[in-house]
């Protein structure tokens, strides 16, 4: 027998991630090659099936939860045009489901702000890598990489501070 | 109080962190096969975000401290208990888990609540017949909000058992035993009659003797009636279990031989509670022995022996039995065996113990509750094995009656029958 805390009102919490999700899907839709029509069809039926797993009691069925929106953002993103917004989108869309599964509502209430690290940081990859992308001129890019490559060695060093567990000599007999 | 080592807590992926690994891999893959860089920017957060939920991770061990009881009374079991978590682990992040011991039921789903640094929770089980067994420890877990990594809480918590034994059990410690061993530092007057404190009068027994009855009394009730000491009340009592197999099969021989645990545990605790002397002997392939003792030392080494009754898978022979409990035990204390009285080893089992001298009573758990829960035939079918098997019982008890006094425990719940038998003026016991 397993038990978490139950519903714990987290349910709204879950329909700002959701939305934006569905938002950012939809956009996505509709700027790619699938057409005005099919993407938005494409990115609704991912959303709404995803978020109708979420919605049943069954856990063998929620457990399959991400797998509707995972396959309708990837139809998505190979149907985009190259260029600056629909990779945006696309970045965008992987942080909003992250988001998403921070707001589960099977746990306790709070988890985007709990998890703000989770999809934050990913969020900020993102970023990173979109303004090296476009915001750099081509002349600079190895600047963009060299500062990818700071903001890594930034975060390694928050996480050794954070982990003391990680320096510890491991015990002898 | 249990706690597992640290070193066995490592961090932990959960499937989900795996789920997004490869869905961003993948289209990573694809965005780079493709030329397509919105599939490269859609799997870049997939792969970042179970490294994040890393770094998120508790610094230190997380660790707990449990405090818990069991309350409500018969077949309501209520486990409450209280978490307080060690700090930075916040209680929002720590799933727990319930496991149920055997046999128990769920009435309501589990309640927890989740405070700042603690998580208190509320079981609520039932039993659909007596039971001692151990409550099984909350599993506690750590977890990002994202499900993506996971470590265990080591958890401090001090044992917890259910003890559920028929009601009237409680009225068993005024029953008067016979006293085989001196108490420690006693020395036994050699002068005729008893020592000690006054007590009391009683009823006198048949083979009173005559210098026990206080006849003033006895001349006013109308009845024989007995001085009564306090070193007398005190006595010394043989639980002895039978766990070995019955032709009724393994299932059934583990439920009877469950009840039989909680029934002795009862039994025991009514006269230890009245400082009478207490032993165990749980008979398998050997016999397993508690010797004789009081006091609450006594008490919880009972009940861990108990707790560790299970069923033998290869009996020993009856006489084995009876030539242990000679070795152990002095001849002339009151033995109580339980046993389902499944066989005829039962029989020689009582008979083997008689001849020995001990003076023997058997409370056997009927089988036929549980034979008749169990329903795979027609309706007419099922009457006429049950009224079959209740002649083959019946047989069964009428020659057991011939060696000792039988109690057929047929009604889980309550165990009157032992109780009225033992206190019974006429006296139960059978004088080798």
């Amino acid at each position: 027998m397993t038990s978490g805390a139950g519903r714990t009102g987290g349910d709204l919490a879950a329909i700002v991630p959701l939305a934006a999700l569905a938002l950012d899907a939809l956009a996505l839709g509709a700027i790619g090659s699938l057409g005005m029509l099919i993407g938005p069809i494409v990115a609704a039926v991912g959303v709404g099936l995803s978020a109708g797993l979420a919605g049943r009691s069954r856990p063998t069925v929620r457990r399959y939860r991400l797998a509707p929106v995972l396959l309708a953002l990837g139809v998505l993103a190979f149907a985009a045009p190259p260029g600056p917004a629909p990779e945006l989108l696309a970045g965008a869309g992987a942080v909003a489901l992250l988001a998403w599964i921070a707001a589960d509502p099977e746990r306790p209430a709070g988890g985007i702000g709990r998890g703000a690290l989770g999809w934050g940081l990913p969020g900020l990859a993102v970023g990173l890598a979109w303004a090296g992308t476009y915001l750099l001129p081509p002349s600079a890019a190895p600047v963009g990489v060299a500062g990818g490559l700071v903001a890594a060695a930034v975060i390694a060093l928050a996480a050794l501070i954070r982990r003391p567990d990680f320096a510890e000599p491991s015990p002898t007999l | 109080m249990t706690g597992p080592d640290a070193a066995a807590r490592p961090l932990r992926w959960r499937t989900r962190s795996f789920v997004l690994l490869g869905a961003g891999l993948v289209a990573a893959a694809a965005g780079v096969l493709a030329r397509q860089p919105a599939l490269l920017f859609l799997g870049l957060p997939l792969l970042v975000a179970p490294l994040a939920a890393v770094l998120g991770g508790p610094p230190r061990d997380p660790r707990g401290t449990l405090e818990w009881r069991v309350d409500g009374n018969g077949p309501q079991v209520d486990v409450l208990g209280r978490i307080e978590l060690a700090p930075p682990t916040r209680p929002a992040d720590v799933e727990i888990r319930f496991d149920r011991p055997p046999g128990l039921t769920e009435r309501a789903p589990p309640r927890v609540d989740r405070e700042s640094t603690a998580i208190s929770f509320s079981l609520a089980w039932r039993t659909g017949e007596p039971v001692i067994a151990p409550v099984p420890s909350p599993r506690l877990v750590w977890c990002d909000p994202l499900g993506l990594v996971e470590r265990e809480v080591a958890l401090e918590a001090p044992a917890l058992a259910i003890e559920r034994y028929p009601p009237e059990l409680m009225r068993l410690g005024t029953v008067r035993l016979e006293r085989t061993i001196l108490l420690p530092g006693e020395t036994r007057s050699h002068r005729i009659g008893s020592s000690g404190e006054f007590y009391g009068i009683r009823d006198a027994t048949p083979n009173e003797p005559p210098r026990r009855i206080n006849w003033p009394a006895s001349a006013r009730a109308g009845h024989l009636l007995a001085n009564e000491f306090e070193l007398d009340r005190t006595g010394d009592v043989l639980i002895l279990l039978d766990a070995r197999p019955s032709p009724l099969g393994r299932a059934i021989d583990e439920r009877l031989l469950s009840l039989a645990t909680a029934a002795a545990y009862g039994v025991a605790e009514a006269f230890l509670r009245e400082k009478a002397r207490v032993g165990l002997g749980v008979f398998g392939e050997f016999l397993d022995i508690v010797p004789l003792a009081g006091g609450r030392t006594q008490r919880l080494r009972l009940r861990g022996a108990l707790l560790a009754a299970r069923l033998t898978t290869s009996p020993g022979p009856p006489e084995r039995c009876a030539i242990a409990v000679r070795r152990q035990f002095p001849p002339g204390v009151t033995t109580i065996v339980f046993t389902p009285l499944g066989d005829e080893s039962s029989d020689h089992l009582l008979t083997h113990l008689r001849w020995r001298g001990f003076p023997t009573l058997v409370v056997s758990p009927s089988p036929l509750p549980l034979q008749e829960a169990a329903r795979i035939l027609s309706d007419e079918e099922e009457l006429l094995v049950a009224r079959l098997a209740r002649l083959v019982r019946r047989d069964r008890l009428s020659r057991v009656w011939e060696h000792a006094p039988v109690v057929d425990w047929e009604e889980y719940w309550s165990l009157g029958g032992l109780v009225d038998l033992l206190r019974r003026p006429g006296r139960w016991g059978r004088r080798v």
